[in-house]
């Protein structure tokens, strides 16, 4: 039972990662990286119940707040305040090639964490590849979405994912260390709201392929 | 806790109080705040540091206080004669502090890093780990860079200095910090106590040495790797310069004659020829280069490359003549090393704090628009008179002992067996010999073109006298430097006590009687004597004077009408000579322009004329790497075309390459 919840959500984690590189409304980009939080809050919630730790639980409440209430809302706010371009029109590697690449990324993962499982073979571990998969697919919207705001979700996807391999390595990453990772990325997430307010002020745009002229 | 270790607590918490107080006191408080605090904090250095010198050491450790290594202090003989100067130059520094810093160093972050700097040199010898001494050195070097900046608003020229300074110590810094690494890994710990135990082959040893070499010569302004020191130098405010020249370069020495003879026990004589060679030639290279020079601080600057040199030389004779058995000479060189880093630090203390007060009354550095400082800079003018006796090596001045005593190993060293050492010596005897020479032309041309004669600018001719707490700073030095220039054995028992090889002197208070080589020097007789003489020689002329008639009568000068300033001697023209003899070595470039009458070509309206000379070593070693870094930073714009998506492009394709190589070889 217990197992078979974990790979639910582990799935529901692969999924919404899939369906960001596949929806272009950056509204509901936004409420797919909610969903992904809700996946990750109850992947952490399931290890909590496997381990009977209640400080667990207190992290998986702790994520669910900020991945899937907070982060979401400054998110949205953000896109509230951009006005007209809410769309991804143009992203530098169209849809069904983002969709095939995530496969082959996907098949990446699988094939370098053997060696990570063999360490300490358990359900949690085996689900370490997918992990690795939403952390090279954040790095992959990174790379190719044009909008500041995508690029924004591309960075928390990583964070996700890297969060989601912690986990399922060491099943209780102490809560002060999640504690302060959270708070990191709090931080980031708001520098970055308030620089894409500023780049939309200063250059009317937020596509980041524009800004050529900041080099050297 | 003994006296040593109580000194050195006290000296680190003065020194951090003191850094607090300048973050805190109001502005025009706060430069005698902080000069108080830096001069007692030096004051407590220097019992800490003769403390240990008397034979208590101390050593504590804290293995939880630093990730990974710990935290191990430790004082010893070597260390404490390093604790002792550096305290004794705070003490001067701190001092005239008080009333230099008042003229636009008032800055919060300028002021309280002061005394940090002093903490840090402080800390440097008494550090006993590896780690604990990597991070003491990198403070010293980020404060003193930090030091080196207060003035950047002012002058341009400060940024450009700042920047040799940081890139060049923080260079040598890595090569020590590989050397102690692969030192550390080898012997299995990194504690001094450690390393000194370990046994290291060849190979290894003297690729450790070679890199730690690399880096203390940097600090200590050695030839190939002294480019930063003459730019540095002249920036900095005075009273830092002073640290840094008298105390800081010295910490290069320590390092050496620490992993030299310390921790590695010596070595092959390929090892100390090479520290004698890089020695003479820093020496020679560094005193021609101060000879030729203008501007007043950059001159003091050349110096010290000379007078480090001259210890480097000591320093490998004395590894010479340890690796060949022969520890009595071993100890003369290196004692000799160790008392010229004494005196270099006391009269170099006494010139740049005197170069400051010229600088504080005149606003130029320039000696070609100095002069004619005699009346209205008494003090100063007496002072750089005796600064300028002490380092230029002649018989009553400070650094004619410790040269004395360098040149007694040197000859005695030319019997030593091995065709390596008897070819050594002799021209080690002629660099020295040279270099002593030109010293005296230098210090000559930096007095007299300086500060006597009439002044050649409006800034010399508006000079005023510094405040009295400048005076005192300056006064505080000038009597270190007549001590040891009189009785120099009050300090040599310690100095031999710090080069570990016992004392080579019969220890009488007046007389150096050197113990098992034939040499005797007395100081105090031979100032006595001359100035008997020259009282005597002034009595006689005065007699001889004062038969015949006095006539008073304006000079001779050739019906051209009253002599001006611009009749007199520059320091150009009195370098003129010296860089006529050494055209092949120094390379300078002379521009000269001559304006003739629209009338008549044979008539001659103006002539300009305009001297250059380059660093020479720099333009050879330096220039071709420049270039070369600049080439390879050209060719990597390409990469960098100002996407940001390109950017993360090149991340997430390296990671994924790593992760497919991985994935195909395992």
């Amino acid at each position: 039972m217990n197992v078979q919840l974990l790979d639910l959500a582990c799935g529901a984690l692969l999924l919404t990662a899939v369906l960001i590189l596949w929806r272009r409304e950056l509204a509901v980009i936004i409420r797919v990286f909610a969903l992904q939080g809700v996946a990750l809050a109850a992947l952490v919630a399931v290890l909590a119940a496997g381990e009977g730790a209640p400080e667990l639980w207190g992290v998986a409440a702790g994520i669910l707040v900020l991945r899937a209430g907070v982060l979401p809302w400054l998110l949205r706010r953000a896109l509230a305040r951009g006005g007209a371009a809410a769309r991804e029109t143009r992203p530098l590697v169209n849809v069904a090639a983002s969709l095939l690449t995530a496969a082959v990324l996907t098949l990446l993962a699988y094939a370098v964490s053997p060696p990570l499982v063999a360490l300490a073979p358990s359900p949690a571990t085996q689900a370490i590849p997918v992990g690795m998969t939403v952390v090279l697919i954040g790095f992959f919207v990174l790379v190719t979405r044009r909008r500041a705001l995508s690029q924004l979700v591309g960075f928390l996807l990583l964070d996700n994912g890297i969060t989601a391999v912690g986990f399922l390595t060491t099943t209780s990453v102490g809560l002060l260390v999640e504690a302060g990772i959270s708070l990191d990325v709090l931080l980031a997430v708001l520098v970055l709201q308030i620089l894409t307010t500023r780049i939309r002020e200063t250059f009317g745009d937020t596509d980041l392929d524009e800004l050529r002229e900041l080099h050297d | 806790m003994n006296l040593a270790a109580t000194g050195l607590g006290v000296a680190g918490t003065l020194g951090v109080v003191s850094a607090l107080a300048g973050l805190v006191v109001p502005r025009g408080a706060r430069a005698a705040v902080v000069g108080t605090g830096t001069a007692l904090t030096g004051a407590a250095g220097v019992p800490a540091g003769v403390a240990a010198l008397a034979g208590q050491s101390f050593s504590v450790t804290w293995p939880g206080l630093l990730p990974l290594s710990g935290v191990a202090f430790g004082l010893d003989t070597l260390g404490g004669l390093f604790v002792a100067v550096t305290g004794g130059v705070a003490i001067a520094a701190g001092i005239y502090g008080i009333g230099y810093a008042r003229h636009g160093l008032q800055a919060r972050a300028t002021q309280a890093v002061f005394p940090l700097f002093v903490v840090a040199m402080l800390l440097v010898p008494a550090s006993a780990s590896v780690g604990t001494f990597a991070v003491c050195w990198e403070l010293m070097a980020a404060t003193s860079l930090l030091l080196v900046l207060a003035e950047h608003r002012r002058r341009p020229e400060v940024a450009s200095a700042g920047r040799w300074y940081a890139v060049m110590t923080h260079l040598g810094f890595v090569t020590v910090l590989i050397g102690l690494v692969v030192f550390a890994a080898h012997a299995g710990g990194d504690s001094f106590a450690a390393l000194r135990s370990a046994h290291l082959s060849g190979a290894t040893a003297a690729a450790v040495f070679v890199l730690t070499l690399a880096g203390f010569a940097s600090k200590a302004g050695i030839l190939p790797l002294h480019a930063w020191l003459p730019r540095a130098h002249p920036e900095a405010p005075s009273h830092v310069s002073a640290l840094m020249s008298a105390a800081m370069v010295n910490l290069g020495v320590y390092g050496i004659v620490r992993v030299g003879f310390d921790l590695l026990h010596g070595g092959p004589r390929w090892w100390w020829l090479l520290v004698l060679a890089l020695g003479a030639a820093s020496a020679v290279y560094g005193i021609l280069q101060a000879a030729i020079n203008n501007d007043l601080k950059r001159l003091l600057g050349y110096s010290t490359t000379e007078n480090l040199g001259l210890v480097l030389v000591g320093v490998g004779a004395a590894g010479l003549f340890a690796a060949s058995g022969q520890r009595v000479l071993a100890g003369v060189a290196l004692a000799a090393a160790l008392l010229h880093v004494v005196n270099h630090a006391a009269f170099k203390t006494l010139l740049f704090l005197a170069a400051g007060s010229v600088l504080h009354g005149t606003g130029t550095r320039d000696l070609d628009h100095l002069g004619g400082l005699r009346r209205s800079m008494p003090v100063t003018t007496g002072l750089f008179g005796l600064g300028a006796l002490a380092a230029s090596a002649l018989p009553p001045g400070t650094a004619f002992v410790s040269e004395w005593l360098l040149l007694q190993a040197l000859i005695h060293g030319l019997p030593a067996a091995g065709v390596a050492t008897a070819v050594a010596m002799p021209l080690a005897v002629a660099a020295v010999a040279l270099t002593a020479g030109l010293a005296v032309a230098t210090f000559v041309k930096a007095f007299g073109v300086g500060f006597l004669a009439k002044p050649r600018g409006t800034g010399a001719a508006q000079a005023h006298e510094s405040p009295p707490s400048m005076l005192a700073g300056m006064g505080l030095a000038a009597v270190a430097c007549g001590v040891l220039a009189v009785l120099p054995a009050t300090v040599l028992p310690g100095v031999a006590a710090a080069s570990g090889f016992g004392d080579p002197t019969t220890g009488e208070a007046v007389t150096l009687r050197l113990a098992d080589v034939a040499g005797t020097l007395s100081p105090l007789v031979l100032v006595l004597a001359l100035v008997a003489g020259a009282v005597i020689t002034l009595a006689l002329v005065r007699g001889l004077l004062a038969r015949r008639a006095r006539r008073e009568a304006r000079l001779w000068d050739c019906g051209a009408g009253p002599m001006s300033a611009r009749m007199e001697y520059t320091a150009t023209s009195f370098a003129e000579p010296v860089q006529r003899v050494f055209d092949d070595v120094v390379r300078p470039e002379t521009d000269v322009d001559v304006d003739h009458h629209d009338e008549s070509r044979y008539l001659v309206q103006a002539v300009a004329y305009r001297r250059r000379v380059p660093d020479r070593v720099e333009r050879r070693l330096y220039e071709p790497v420049l270039a070369a870094a600049r080439a390879w930073g050209s060719a990597g714009r390409s990469l960098a075309n100002g996407s940001v998506h390109r950017y993360l492009g090149y991340g997430f394709y390296t990671v994924c390459g790593v992760l497919i190589l991985l994935a195909v070889t395992r």
